[in-house]
């Protein structure tokens, strides 16, 4: 669908040096200690992200610059990772492996399953069911009860219900015509979104609740037919954040912090100065791979890693990053523009959003420019729920990116005013 | 849908600034504030730094070592000679407390880390040095030890500059600490009400009291249809608030030379009013009241009120009362501009930075930052402070074979005891030195308590600084 000017070839031979030049980097830092799992990271990276790509090209014929894009972040993510603490940035490439099944995973169910604009009872009550498992089997890490932790493994299901949120926004909005018979069904939608916020907001999962809010409101400007509700939501979002700041300890700490770290350097502010502190070490190189401090830096290897890549690499890996991730929207709103099937273009906005918009959050919040919350940064940070729920996001957008027929069932169903919900 | 289109691409939009507004972010960070933020002591990169790097060490303007590292068992180790008499001056560097004074302000000179430009970064990365620059201060060690001497039991700072090129020959605050206790101290000096961490000279703001009469007369000096006399009755009344005069009865008829040397407070309210708050606020400005001094620790600004003032405000700020605050380094540089025919230099403490290997990498010189009065009137006033040494409130300043010009200053604050003030220079022929004595909550006048502390300064700094 989407034409290249370019092959794909060349980049990907670029990402290829990237990445035997990074890691000869590391290779020489960490010279005293390479071991056997040095080698299995280094020429697993390369191998995995190069066969993926190569394999890519051979089966869709969608937009193939997106996963190019998704690898180099991935690159600079784990080299970074491994090098903060290798067995982490082992058992990161062993995630991404599986990540990158997942991505075939999914496109592969997406693209020959068809109906899925038709299920949004079932996406609604999956959400319900794994919010209501956080409350009961979840434990608290890093302030925030939002892991289940079944045996050694644990998982946070935020991470899926994001993805139901946006399969729900795009069931609701490209079956406008279907749900105009129940009357009130816009009102129904909004409040079941904001019960989603508001449960997060229970489970102190600042970061998360912003991004709902964020794709919601989005999607909802650009669908929704009565433009009061914008309005309303945004009324709604400025009297929630004062109750919340008067109600709740944690967001009152996240934006004290925000507008002074430096008072509560010591103890609340600690994060978030550390993390400025390596930004302003870093300067415009970086103090070079394996010379600067992120050992400094709390939680480096997944919510402040950006700091830590940026006291590293530099303030132009930094801005490189930014641009990958402003690349990586823009070719996700290009995909939805171009997609003639209304369900799968709201899929690739809410899909676009949710990356601009997690990233924007994160970012803004370790330079200080938005309040901290903790959330990952996509395809860089390490952890396993994150990287997979990244990876279904990206499949769905793959499948989004290439020419989809517009399901004759739902022109059928609306035909014979059929109501299956 | 062509609305649809637009509402999409205007959320790209959106979403595209966001990006481009946090790269500019970051970009501006790194510029204009990444510098300061590196500094912050709690930044533990400055102390590996630290591990590898010899630290510079401090001397006076004579060469005498003040404070130097030793390598011991791998380990560097800081050592202060002096224990509190450069506490608020050198300051610190310990791990547990962080850095202060000199320490944390010329962190990066005394350990040789230059990430000015790109270029040197590199440098810094390919071939790390490891031994620190050394400061020479302009400071003179003994009149140091005098001033501190001087000022002992008591609450307050002294500073002692030279006029003429700015360079700091003592710079005191009481209570301090001893720098060399700090593991021991640190909890009762953190707590100290007395704040005995503040460096008073720079960082305290007190009501400059009488000694602001400088000032004022510079004002009215401005305005020569100001320049009769008048008759003091030792009170006036300025929308009903009394203002009094120490001497009772009044002083009778006043020119402003003997209004300044007297100290008469009638005599500079009641001129005030004719004055007007314009000229004196604008007079006060020309001598740095209201603007930052540059200088190589930060300074508090001092402090003349700002917008329309009533006649009472303005009375009492031509008295340096009311609202008028000022820091004792600025009162130095007061009396400084006075000597100096009108020109204000800017203040300096570090004189020289030098590599190891005694090359000078760089200099400081001062440079005229305020033009305060011209030369004409600074020289009038010159000559009326030579009068309150003289025949005024400032007799106890007077040296024998010296001629000293000053002014004292009692000023009235919020505690009920009266802060000391007293302000001057010598010798008044080819001024040498100038001075700021200020006594926190003293209770006597500037002219019994704090003139006789410059006098024996002033004393000792002409006989024993190398000028």
């Amino acid at each position: 669908m989407l034409k290249n000017g370019v092959s794909p070839k060349s980049p990907r031979n670029l990402l290829f040096l990237f990445e035997v030049l990074s890691l000869f980097l590391l290779f020489i830092y960490q010279w005293e200690s390479v071991n056997r799992y040095t080698y299995i990271t280094g020429i697993g990276l390369i191998f995995i992200i190069y066969i993926s790509n190569l394999i890519l090209n051979r089966i869709s014929k969608g937009d193939n610059y997106i996963f190019l894009i998704v690898t180099m972040l991935i690159s600079i993510g784990v080299i970074m990772i491994y090098r903060i603490d290798s067995e982490l940035g082992v058992k990161q490439l062993i995630w991404l492996s599986f990540g990158i099944f997942i991505f075939y995973l999914t496109y592969f169910t997406l693209r020959f399953i068809r109906g899925w604009q038709k299920w949004i009872t079932l996406y609604i009550g999956v959400a319900y069911i794994l919010f209501i498992l956080t409350f009961i089997l979840g434990t608290r890490k890093y302030g925030a009860i939002n892991w289940i932790q079944i045996g050694s493994f644990s998982f946070q299901p935020a991470e899926i219900t994001k993805i139901l949120l946006i399969f729900i926004l795009a069931s609701y909005y490209s079956n406008t015509e279907k749900f105009k018979k129940y009357k009130n069904a816009k009102y129904y939608i909004m409040l079941i979104v904001y019960s989603f916020i508001g449960l997060l907001f229970l489970q102190k999962d600042l970061g998360t609740a912003l991004i709902f809010y964020g794709i919601f409101v989005a999607i909802q400007f650009i669908y929704e037919e009565d433009r009061r509700l914008i309005l309303y939501n945004l009324g709604l979002f400025a009297i929630g954040g004062i109750i919340g700041y008067g109600l709740f300890d944690h967001v009152k700490v996240r934006i004290l912090t925000w507008i002074d770290p430096w008072s509560y350097i010591d103890n609340k502010g600690y994060q978030i100065t550390q993390s400025l502190f390596a930004i302003a070490e870093g300067g415009f190189f970086g103090t070079g791979l394996g010379l600067g401090h992120p050992e400094f830096i709390p939680l480096a290897y997944t919510d402040f890693i950006f700091p830590a890549i940026c006291e590293e690499m530099g303030l132009f890996a930094g801005i490189g990053i930014i641009m990958l991730f402003l690349i990586l929207v823009y070719r996700g709103f290009k995909i939805a523009l171009s997609q003639i099937n209304p369900f799968f273009r709201i899929l690739a906005l809410g899909v676009s959003i949710l990356f601009g918009v997690q990233s924007i959050i994160i970012l803004g919040g370790v330079l200080k420019v938005l309040p901290l919350t903790g959330i990952t940064l996509p395809f860089v940070s390490y952890g396993g729920s994150s990287v997979l729920s990244s990876f279904i996001v990206l499949g769905i957008l793959q499948v989004a990116s290439e020419d989809l027929p517009i399901d004759e069932d739902l022109k059928l169903e609306e035909e014979n005013n059929e109501i299956r919900d | 849908m062509k609305s649809e289109i637009r509402r999409i691409i205007l959320v790209l939009i959106v979403i595209c600034l966001s990006f481009v507004g946090i790269i500019g972010y970051m970009s501006y960070f790194q510029v204009f504030e990444a510098e300061s933020v590196k500094m912050n002591s709690y930044n533990k990169r400055l102390w590996i730094n630290e591990e590898n790097i010899l630290r510079g060490s401090i001397a006076d303007r004579k060469g005498r070592i003040l404070a130097y590292s030793e390598k011991q068992d791998n380990q560097m180790k800081r050592f202060y000679k002096y224990g509190s008499l450069y506490s608020h001056i050198i300051g610190y560097s310990y791990r547990e407390y962080g850095k202060a004074g000199l320490e944390l302000i010329y962190n990066n000179q005394l350990l040789n880390i230059n990430e000015n430009s790109a270029i040197d970064e590199l440098i810094n990365i390919v071939a790390p040095n490891t031994i620190g620059n050394n400061l020479e201060l302009t400071i003179d060690h003994g009149t140091q030890e005098k001033a501190r001497a001087l000022l002992s039991g008591k609450k307050g700072a002294i500073v002692a500059m030279n006029p003429k090129n700015g360079e700091i020959y003592a710079m005191v605050s009481l209570p301090d600490f001893n720098v060399t206790s700090l593991k021991d101290d640190w909890g009762t000096i953190s707590e100290d009400a007395n704040s005995p961490l503040l460096n008073r000279a720079t960082q305290g703001l007190y009501p400059p009291g009488s000694s602001f009469k400088v000032i004022t007369s510079a004002a009215i000096l401005k305005n020569q249809a100001l320049s009769n006399d008048y008759k003091c009755t030792g009170t006036t009344t300025i929308n009903g608030y009394v203002f009094k005069d120490y001497q009772e009865g009044g002083h009778g008829n006043l020119n402003l030379s003997q209004a300044l040397a007297q100290s008469c407070n009638t005599y500079f309210t009641t001129k005030s009013l004719e004055l007007g708050g314009e000229l004196l606020r604008n007079t006060a400005e020309d001598f740095m009241f209201n603007k930052s001094i540059p200088f190589d620790m930060p300074v508090k600004i001092s402090s003349f009120p700002s917008g329309k003032l009533g006649d009472t405000d303005l009375a009492a700020s031509a008295i340096g009362q009311g609202k008028v605050l000022a820091t004792p380094l600025n009162m130095v540089m007061v009396a400084s501009s006075i000597a100096n025919n009108g020109e204000m230099v800017r203040p300096v403490l570090v004189k020289k930075i030098l590599s190891s290997d005694g090359k000078v990498i760089k200099l400081n010189r001062s440079e005229t930052i305020s033009q305060a009065v011209d030369s004409l009137k600074a020289n009038e006033i010159k000559e009326m402070m030579v009068g309150v040494i003289r025949e005024g409130t400032g007799k106890k300043a007077s040296i024998r074979n010296v001629q000293v010009a000053g002014k004292t200053g009692t000023a009235e604050n919020a505690s009920g005891k009266s802060h000391a003030w007293f302000i001057g220079f010598a010798p008044v022929s080819d001024p040498k030195i100038a001075i700021s004595v200020v006594l926190e909550e003293e209770g006597s006048t500037g002219g019994t308590s704090a003139a006789p502390i410059a006098r024996d300064l002033i004393i000792y700094g002409l006989n024993n600084i190398n000028f």
